[in-house]
């Protein structure tokens, strides 16, 4: 669009991904009045530059995160884990506005919908919330009735002298294993716990009909603790879960009535059907007139958060009319009969929308910032070449006029000068493109957090050489590695506080992540002081997949045996990561990696931790090939070793015993065909003209008859993997552009 | 791996992740006279048990586990119990 337009576009990223750092750091240290300074300076600058343009959700919603921080800096609010969580949730829809403004060039429709509730949730005080989550649909606890004499003597007992139980209703996302949430881990960490039944929400067919990643267990719990120690359990999952006090009446009267069938609940379209089919059943049940107008409060707000998880948040607005109708009525009717609809038309929309992206997969492009030093750099470079060519003409004019004696020496001292500045020209421009590596690794401090407080585990991410330069390629290539191993490193390496603390570990994990330049590569290491590897189940893993034989795999040493787990098959982790969206395991990892030219390395002390080492290449290799053609298969030839392709007849190259050589130039020319060299079969027949492209290898030239030649390209050179990194002769692969590859000669080892 | 399968018998050890579930579900499916052996599971992911509820199959030993053995397998299970008690209170 505009200047000033691409000029928000990153000038609000850097904000926000400063937001981010700086509520991380904040919540380390609650009472850090500098980051707190620097937050409300960086709302405050967002809000600025969101006026610029006619977007006033996004402008509102920014001014209330600067309203908050400028109360936080008055000292009328306390910063706490939650005011940081509602931070965090404004600066991931803005995040996502800007994404979407930047393919759009607007917000999306629903983002003054989205805009009221995060306002609303900046303006509201944290135990507020807790109770408004804790008198929503009191139906959930219907289950309550139905104890056991046994299970209320044990509620009664755990009953606390004046206190009272509180009652957990959770409700598992079925996609949550995919956030990588564990209820049954969050439901061992309830506080208190004296009663937890797990139920499936539906009859479960057996293990061979069974989706192991949709959840299909909802819990139900009791705790002697008050809610507001139980809510920061499910801090992660507010949605899912409600919590209400157990009312005193239901641990000595005996209850009659069994609980409703569980509604069927399959995909996310059934889902909503389910849930809206039960808000309509739950506005027929009896209630007194008070009863009924918390009921239809509380059903439209289940409608539309229904309707807002199918992607239809528009539809909302439906609801409401429906519910004021219904309270106006003093009749849950209208509201009834409006759901009514809205399940016919889920159900005939039953393809189900998409889940909406979680914010940390976002990958906003890259901007290439360039220092001004290195651009003067180029400029003065540019200028000594302009210096060098000038000594030409008087070349020219010397080898004219016939004194050429000293032609020879003057023009080899042009050569090196323009050499060398040719050369450091490609540095200096191949240095445009470098950026620090903190621009790959800025989302794993978020990662960490999120991922370690919805595990309940303590890490500390220690990050050095951030500051270490790598091409703007390469660290697009590093990216998705990168979070997938730290994110293996929270959920496997690091162990549970309790589990650290038996092995005299300190309760804490730590992960580490180390960068630094080594000659021509870049070294990322990532290394956790977690559980370790244990090689013995990596052995077994790769002879169960029969990636290797047991003979094969009793042989190797613990160290050689590791490594197996970055095979295909071997990757315990891949169905993890599947499960988190990526589609990368370990053996991902190392192909993304071996793409871009570099290579893994790992080690494990079983108990102590892991290390995995990325070392990539510090710029990505570009290779100027040729392609030529033999028995009709492509290869590529560096364009560098080829000094003149000639066309002679087939009848010029001679064959004296078992070597061949043809004249070029008065020159004999030793002459090898690449079919023969390659093993292919020979049969070209009787073509009139041979192809022979004159190398430079050494010093003398060498022919090579190839059947053709294609077309030249600048090749990212692969290394080969698997199988194929046995065969000599290759030095790696292109793409061509229909996406073939191209098997690229290594032409000193093949001739 | 947390789960070692020896035989009809699979053994739980350590921290059952997510990962587990499928290569689970799979032996689970293929072996009919499948037992299983919690006694050194520690942690077992919700996606794990689930799977366990489904196949509803004979446990040997519980976890030693407080948690695991007082809310989520209450006794060891007879028969074709399955991850009864607390587990299917529903």
């Amino acid at each position: 669009m505009s200047e000033l337009f691409d000029q928000f576009l990153i000038e609000s990223r850097e904000l926000l991904d400063g937001v981010g750092a700086g509520l991380l750091r904040l919540e380390r240290t609650l009472d850090d009045k500098p980051t707190v300074n620097e937050l409300f300076r960086a709302f405050h600058t967002l809000k600025g530059a969101t006026a610029l343009f006619d977007w006033p959700a996004f402008t509102h919603l920014v001014h209330a995160a600067e309203d908050l921080l400028s109360a936080v800096r008055a000292g009328e609010v306390a910063v706490t884990p939650d005011l940081i969580d509602r931070l965090f949730a404004v600066a991931d829809q803005s995040a996502r506005w800007v994404d979407h403004i930047e393919t759009h060039q607007d917000l999306p429709a629903d983002a003054g919908e989205h805009a009221r509730r995060l306002e609303e949730r900046l303006r509201a005080a944290p135990e507020e919330e807790g109770t408004a989550a804790g008198t929503d649909l009191p139906d959930a606890f219907g289950w309550l009735t139905t104890l056991s004499h046994e299970e209320r003597a044990a509620l009664r007992a755990a009953l606390p002298p004046g206190g009272t139980l509180t009652a957990v209703a959770y409700d598992p996302d079925p996609e949550c294993f995919f956030n990588g949430d564990d209820p049954l881990a969050f439901c061992r960490r309830i506080p208190r716990l004296a009663l937890l039944r797990i139920e499936p929400v539906e009859p479960l067919p057996g293990p061979e009909a069974l989706d192991p990643y949709r959840c299909l267990l909802r819990f139900r719990a009791v705790s002697a603790a008050p809610a507001a120690d139980v809510a920061p359990v499910f801090r992660t999952a507010p949605d899912q879960v409600r919590l209400a006090p157990v009312p005193a009446t239901l641990l000595g009267a005996p209850a009659p009535k069994p609980t409703p069938a569980a509604p069927m609940v399959v995909g996310a379209a059934d889902m909503a059907e389910a849930i809206l089919g039960e808000q309509r059943r739950i506005l027929t049940l009896d209630a007194t007139p008070a009863e009924l107008e918390g009921r239809i409060a509380s059903v439209a707000r289940a409608a539309s958060n229904v309707l807002a998880a199918l992607g239809r948040g528009d539809e909302a607005a439906g609801v409401q009319a429906a519910a004021e109708a219904a309270h106006a009525v003093g009749r849950p009717g209208p509201l009834a009969n409006h759901l009514a609809t809205l399940l016919v038309a889920v159900t005939a929309a039953a393809v189900g929308a998409p889940p909406a992206e979680p914010a940390e997969t976002r990958t906003a492009r890259r901007a290439l910032r360039v220092e001004p030093e290195r651009v003067d750099r180029l400029l003065a470079l540019v200028g000594e070449l302009a210096v060098a060519k000038n000594r030409l003409p008087s070349l020219v004019r010397m080898a004219e006029g016939g004194d050429a004696r000293a032609l020879p020496r003057l023009l080899r001292e042009v050569y090196e000068a323009v050499g060398g500045l040719s050369d450091e020209l490609q540095d200096a421009v191949l240095r445009l493109r470098m950026l620090p590596l903190s621009t790959a690794l800025q989302p794993l401090p978020r990662l960490v957090r999120d991922l370690s407080l919805r595990l309940g585990k303590r890490i500390e991410l220690q990050v050095s050489g951030e500051r270490t330069e790598a091409d703007k390629d390469v660290l697009d290539v590093l990216g998705e590695p990168l979070i997938h191993l730290v994110r293996n490193a929270v959920d496997h390496g690091i162990e549970m506080p309790e589990r650290r603390a038996a092995a005299g570990k300190p309760e804490t994990g730590t992960i580490r992540i180390d960068a630094r330049q080594d000659k021509d590569s870049v070294i990322v290491e990532i290394s956790d002081d977690g559980g370790g590897i244990d090689p013995a189940a990596v052995r077994r893993k790769a002879v169960e997949n029969g990636v290797i034989d047991a003979a094969r795999a009793a042989s190797l040493s613990d160290a050689e045996a590791l490594p197996l787990i970055l095979l295909p098959g071997v990757s315990t982790a891949s169905a993890v990561t599947d499960l988190s969206g990526r589609g990368v395991g370990m053996d991902a990892v190392r192909t993304a990696v071996e793409m871009a030219g570099g290579r893994v390395e790992i080690a494990s002390d079983l108990g102590q931790g892991t290390r995995v080492r990325l070392i990539l290449p510090l710029t990505m290799v570009i290779t100027p090939v040729m392609v030529v053609e033999a028995a009709d298969g492509l290869f590529g030839i560096p364009t560098a070793a080829v000094a003149e392709v000639a066309k002679v007849p087939a009848t010029d190259i001679r064959r004296l015993k078992h070597a061949e050589s043809v004249v070029l130039r008065d020159r004999l020319v030793p002459v090898f065909r690449l079919r023969r060299l390659l093993d292919l079969p020979d049969g070209e027949g009787g073509a009139a003209t041979a192809t022979v492209l004159v190398l430079n290898l050494e010093r003398e030239p060498v022919g090579l008859v190839v059947d053709g030649i294609r077309e030249r390209l600048d090749a990212v050179l692969k290394p080969l993997s698997g199988v194929l990194a046995t065969l000599r002769g290759y030095s790696g692969t292109a793409e061509l552009g229909d996406g073939r590859l191209l098997p690229v000669i290594n032409l000193r080892e093949l001739l | 791996m947390p789960i070692r399968f020896d035989g009809a018998v699979a053994r739980f050890e350590g921290a059952c992740t997510v990962e587990e579930a499928l290569p689970l579900s799979e032996w689970l499916a293929a072996t009919a006279d499948a037992r299983l052996d919690l006694a050194g599971c520690t942690e077992l992911h919700t996606a794990v048990l689930q799977v366990l509820m489904s196949a509803r199959r004979p446990v040997e030993a519980g976890p030693a586990d407080a948690f695991l053995s007082r809310w989520v397998f209450p006794s060891p299970v007879p028969g074709e119990g399955g991850a009864r008690g607390g587990a299917a209170g529903g």
